[in-house]
């Protein structure tokens, strides 16, 4: 029954083999509730941050806002690794917790669908499922940074809250933040093909990494130390409202260090394991 | 050229062994029925073919490529276990994603050429999980040959399929062949898949025991004759007594093995006083032969 044709493979180049992967990912993320779901709580956290906090209490009384200023719910007016209460830590580095939830929720269920034996049977590189996983994902936390921002513009507005800043610094703390997406992403992905489709444990470990704890107990013992900016959440604290273009440049050479780091751990551990 | 060239292959999960040396050589163009009890190792060498699985040792070729190579991975349409759907999309929206993993530049097209093949159309607005089993199969059948794959591996793909489905996939194996593909399928409905399958590989406690191609199965199967007469259990003791093998089959008849000439047993009867009502010859089957090929192993 041997066939006579004459059979031609055509070699992928690595821009095909991560188009059609980020082709798959982006066709998903744009069809599936999950993203929108998050979209939605990325712009209702800042809205109950502002609002709520403003609102006077069960007898009438005012309440002390927990802001005085909208763009205190974006980033801190300095860096503030320690905790200093929950005015200068519930801004926008929020994003990166909940966004850790969404990007376990969707890498998960590409192992609990069975979907990622399609994936790894066509793509035997596995540094495109890393590279395809993290862009997507930073994208989708990007798009979480932009509805806080606008969730935030319009509790303000609503609750009359101060809109008084300097631009220049406010550009600089949700660049730096939105460059910060990538590495988180990254970090996210990594912890989900150690966990894959047991993502209740991904969700609690993104929980633990995304809050910041470890660098907030570092930097409650060795103090406000610039050297904190080495760690995803010590650069995203960084991306504040005094931020200039170096706490962009810092943030964006930390996102994309920690991205490689992460994506070369993750290929590692992708092309040692078996896909179930 | 063949499309698999497995040597040696073995694969441990922790202190156990599942695949113990294996080869298999899987011509190109054939339709390969792999054929196993459950636990025998099939899945876990598909696996490894898909690249989903790394062998502990073993040498594994597609297309006289190592199994890592990129070129020829993406050249595989696989349905293993489940078709890996993603249950809250859409059954085009899963196809949709799975152009897009091919990188086809025509998916529309493509979808709907694999519907109508899979007799589905009318279901690409269904949610997965809404889809019953057979739906199901035929839509992972359907993902499996997006995008025209040289070699489809295909684990127990009649799961689950009703009469007609059986009869598509059929269909759709014969032709994928036809155009030079190779198809790798396991199952355990034998009947069905010794309907379609050019070459056959049985594989045993993780080690492949023969391998063959139709004409050899068709050469190595016994033929039989199968008789009924006025007295049965008589007629059996009688039968014993001169034929080494006898036995009763499902359909009451009485099957009488290695007979050389038929017209004997009906005289031989006759002079025992027993008159044949109704004699046939036939050849047993797959699933006969490799019940037997099974028996034969395990005594040894």
């Amino acid at each position: 029954m041997e066939k006579s044709r004459e059979l031609t493979f055509e070699s992928p180049t690595f821009f095909q083999r991560i188009k059609s992967m980020l082709g798959v990912d982006f066709y998903r993320l744009f069809h599936t509730p999950l993203f929108y779901i998050f979209l939605a709580i990325a712009a209702i956290i800042p809205a109950m941050l502002i609002a709520m906090t403003g609102m006077p209490g069960p007898n009438g009384e005012p309440s002390t806002p927990l802001f005085t200023n909208v763009w205190q719910a974006i980033a801190a007016n300095t860096p503030i690794y320690g905790f200093e209460g929950i005015d200068k830590y519930a801004n926008l580095n929020m994003v990166f917790i909940f966004g850790g939830i969404m990007v376990s929720i969707f890498i998960g269920h590409d192992y609990k669908s069975g979907y990622v034996k399609q994936l790894f049977t066509t793509h035997a590189k596995k540094e495109d499922y890393m590279i395809s996983k993290s862009l997507t994902c930073a994208f989708a936390m990007a798009c979480m940074c932009i509805t806080y921002l606008f969730g935030a513009i319009v509790a303000g507005a609503i609750t009359q809250t101060s809109f008084s800043v300097n631009a220049g610094n406010l550009i600089c703390a949700i660049l730096g933040k939105i460059f910060m997406s990538l590495g988180w992403a990254s970090l996210y992905t990594f912890l989900n093909i150690i966990f894959r489709r047991y993502f209740g444990i991904s969700i609690a470990s993104s929980f633990f990494f995304g809050t910041g704890v470890l660098v907030i107990g570092i930097g409650s013992i060795a103090g406000n130390t610039p050297m904190l900016n080495v760690f995803l959440y010590g650069s995203s604290v960084y991306a504040c409202l005094s931020a200039n273009f170096i706490n962009v440049l810092v943030c964006l050479i930390v996102s994309v260090a920690w991205a490689g780091i992460y994506n070369v751990l993750g290929t590692y551990i992708l092309s040692k394991s078996d896909v179930y | 050229m063949n499309a698999i060239e497995i040597k040696n292959l073995t694969k441990n999960f922790g202190e156990k062994q599942a695949l113990k040396g294996l080869n298999m050589t899987v011509p190109a163009g054939s339709i390969y029925g792999f054929i196993g009890e459950n636990g025998s190792g099939k899945s876990t060498t598909e696996k490894i073919i898909c690249g989903l699985l790394h062998p502990t040792s073993g040498d594994v070729k597609i297309f006289g490529k190592p199994l890592t190579d990129a070129e020829t991975r993406a050249k595989i349409g696989v349905l293993i276990e489940s078709p890996g759907c993603f249950p809250n999309m859409t059954v085009w929206n899963n196809l949709m994603l799975q152009a897009a993993n091919l990188g086809l530049e025509n998916p529309e097209e493509e979808i709907r050429k694999m519907l109508k093949l899979v007799r589905m159309e009318g279901a690409a607005g269904n949610k997965y999980k809404n889809c019953s089993l057979g739906m199901k199969q035929r839509i992972g059948i359907a993902m499996a040959l997006l995008g025209s794959p040289e070699l489809l591996v295909l684990d127990e793909p009649i799961n689950g399929l009703d009469a007609d489905g059986m009869r598509i996939m059929r269909e759709v194996l014969v032709d994928v062949t036809k155009h030079g593909a190779t198809v790798i399928v396991s199952s355990h409905i034998l009947g069905e898949l010794e309907k379609v399958a050019t070459h056959y590989g049985i594989v045993r406690g993780g080690k492949m025991i023969k391998e063959m191609t139709a004409e050899e199965l068709d050469a190595s199967c016994r033929t039989y004759v199968a008789l009924q007469a006025s007295d049965m259990y008589k007629t059996k003791n009688v039968l014993c007594r001169e034929y080494t093998r006898v036995e009763e089959d499902e359909s009451g008849f009485l099957r009488v093995y290695d007979v050389e000439k038929p017209e004997n047993i009906v005289t031989y009867l006759y002079k025992n006083g027993i008159v044949v009502t109704e004699i046939k010859t036939a050849k047993i089957g797959l699933e006969e032969y490799y019940i037997d090929l099974m028996k034969e192993t395990g005594a040894k």
